[in-house]
């Protein structure tokens, strides 16, 4: 069990990797400045959905430590706080194993506006964007959206798959 | 009020108040200005550099054939304009040559003092870019030198068309450029205003890039004299007033001229080095000041 619990932090790990490297060449320039994807986020989006709302908020606030430390720009902690607070939100509401497709979509399109969102008001309390919020909604917030869904609809059968598996694994060891 | 402290000797409750306020003053913390980065900070971004850069290569290179594919047509045109860049070249590096050497007999005729003469004689040392972030308020990429390699933050990163950005922090193998598109005058820590002036009207024109506008894309120069000259297509270069900035780095050409306050105007400017994605920069290293 501690197995594929590993496999899961190994396999966010190399999505982060792969979400700074591959991504960038893959989308074209002009719209480098609008789409920015999160693979990570969607990974644990899932979590929070299939497993527990606990978990995805550990994961959301290492990983995005992780990011904000390796990106530090102006602030640390901003990611973190942004992805283990929308994830735990997330969780706390839709928490279903059972949850079909569609809604997984739903959840999602919501949880990148929701993670987005509060990433954008931490912004604004430091002063460190001075756009408003109606603009940074168009430009970059869904189209954003749009390309978590895609992505989301191509992660969702791995995922779902893994994720039943370790549940499943965890249930068997509670039971001996 | 009974009930307010139940509500508090909520577990739950008590350790989300903690993590909140810790959030605080990490975020408060991070956002001024440090020296140096902490070991586990160095710890992270140097392996996860380490294993970014094992991807970001052979993405670039893969990318890049594709993009040569497509661009095979041009390449024979791109061959001509190149050929007369060249010709050019041979004929002003004689000229420069000349220039130079007079340069440096006239600095020992005026007795300069070798920190003087030294000033800019900028070395350039070509870093790898490891991963980048698109994140409009956060934009910034990681290069592959770090404090081993003697980089500094606020030294200038540069493209082969212009200005990219700052480094913002640095570790031992790795560092963050912060980019221009992150320039923004109301914010304490953004890079600092670049002192600029335009080719051919050096003595001229003077003016303050101030801040990228995010909506248009465009820097703006503020802070330029009513009577200047400064015109439309002027390209614009730092001037090196200041220090912080080294000399005649392009930052770009000049869009439109604008009344700006007072007795001023303002140009917004198209920048040189416009986002895409980067494989390789150089970095400026200014020389080192005697202290």
């Amino acid at each position: 069990m501690n197995g594929r619990r590993s496999t899961l932090i190994l396999v966010l790990f190399l999505l982060f990797v792969l979400q700074g490297t591959i991504l960038p060449w893959v989308i074209p320039d002009s719209w480098e400045m609008r789409i920015v994807p999160n693979l990570v986020f969607i990974v644990i989006l899932f979590v929070a959905v299939y497993r527990h709302r606990h978990t995805a908020l550990l994961l959301g606030l290492s990983f995005g430590m992780l990011h904000d430390i390796v990106f530090y720009g102006r602030i640390i902690g901003a990611h973190s706080f942004a992805m283990g607070l929308s994830a735990y939100l997330i969780g706390l509401i839709f928490q279903t194993p059972r949850a079909p497709l569609p809604l997984m979509m739903t959840i999602v399109l919501l949880g990148s506006w929701l993670e987005d969102s509060i990433l954008f008001g931490i912004y604004s309390i430091f002063k460190l964007n001075s756009e408003p919020y109606d603009w940074a909604l168009l430009a970059y917030m869904l189209p954003t959206m749009l390309v978590h869904f895609v992505l989301g609809l191509l992660l969702y059968i791995p995922v779902r798959r893994q994720l039943e598996k370790l549940g499943n694994e965890t249930r068997k060891e509670e039971k001996e | 009020m009974l009930k307010l402290f139940k509500l508090l000797s909520n577990k739950r409750l008590f350790i989300l108040l903690i993590t909140l306020v810790l959030f605080i003053v990490v975020m408060g913390f991070s956002l001024g200005t440090r020296k140096s980065l902490s070991w586990p900070e160095n710890f992270v971004r140097d392996t996860t550099g380490f294993v970014q850069n094992v991807f970001y290569k052979p993405a670039g290179y893969i990318a890049g054939f594709f993009e040569d594919i497509g661009n095979l047509k041009d390449l024979a045109e791109e061959n001509e304009r190149l050929k007369i860049i060249a010709a050019q070249y041979t004929r002003e590096k004689v000229q420069y040559n000349l220039i130079a050497a007079k340069v440096e007999q006239y600095e020992k005729l005026l007795l300069f003092t070798k920190s003087q003469s030294n000033k800019y004689n900028y070395e350039y040392h070509y870093a790898q870019v490891v991963s980048l972030t698109t994140e409009p308020s956060n934009n910034t990429l990681v290069i592959d030198l770090g404090a081993r390699d003697g980089v500094k933050p606020n030294m200038s990163v540069i493209s082969e068309k212009g200005l990219v950005g700052i480094v913002s922090q640095v570790s031992k193998f790795t560092s963050t450029v912060k980019l221009l598109t992150m320039m923004d005058s109301s914010d304490p820590n953004s890079q600092p205003p670049i002192a600029a002036t335009a080719f051919g009207k050096v003595n001229e024109t003077f003016g303050m890039v101030e801040r990228y506008d995010q909506k248009t894309g465009r820097l703006i120069m503020t802070r330029i004299d009513e009577k200047d000259p400064i015109a439309e297509e002027d390209m614009i270069i730092s001037s090196g007033i200041g220090g912080l900035y080294p000399q005649g780095l392009t930052i770009g050409t000049v869009e439109s001229v604008e009344i700006g306050e007072g007795l001023t105007k303002t140009a917004i400017i198209k920048p040189a080095a416009e986002f895409e994605d980067w494989k390789n920069l150089l970095v400026v290293f200014t020389p080192e000041e005697e202290q």
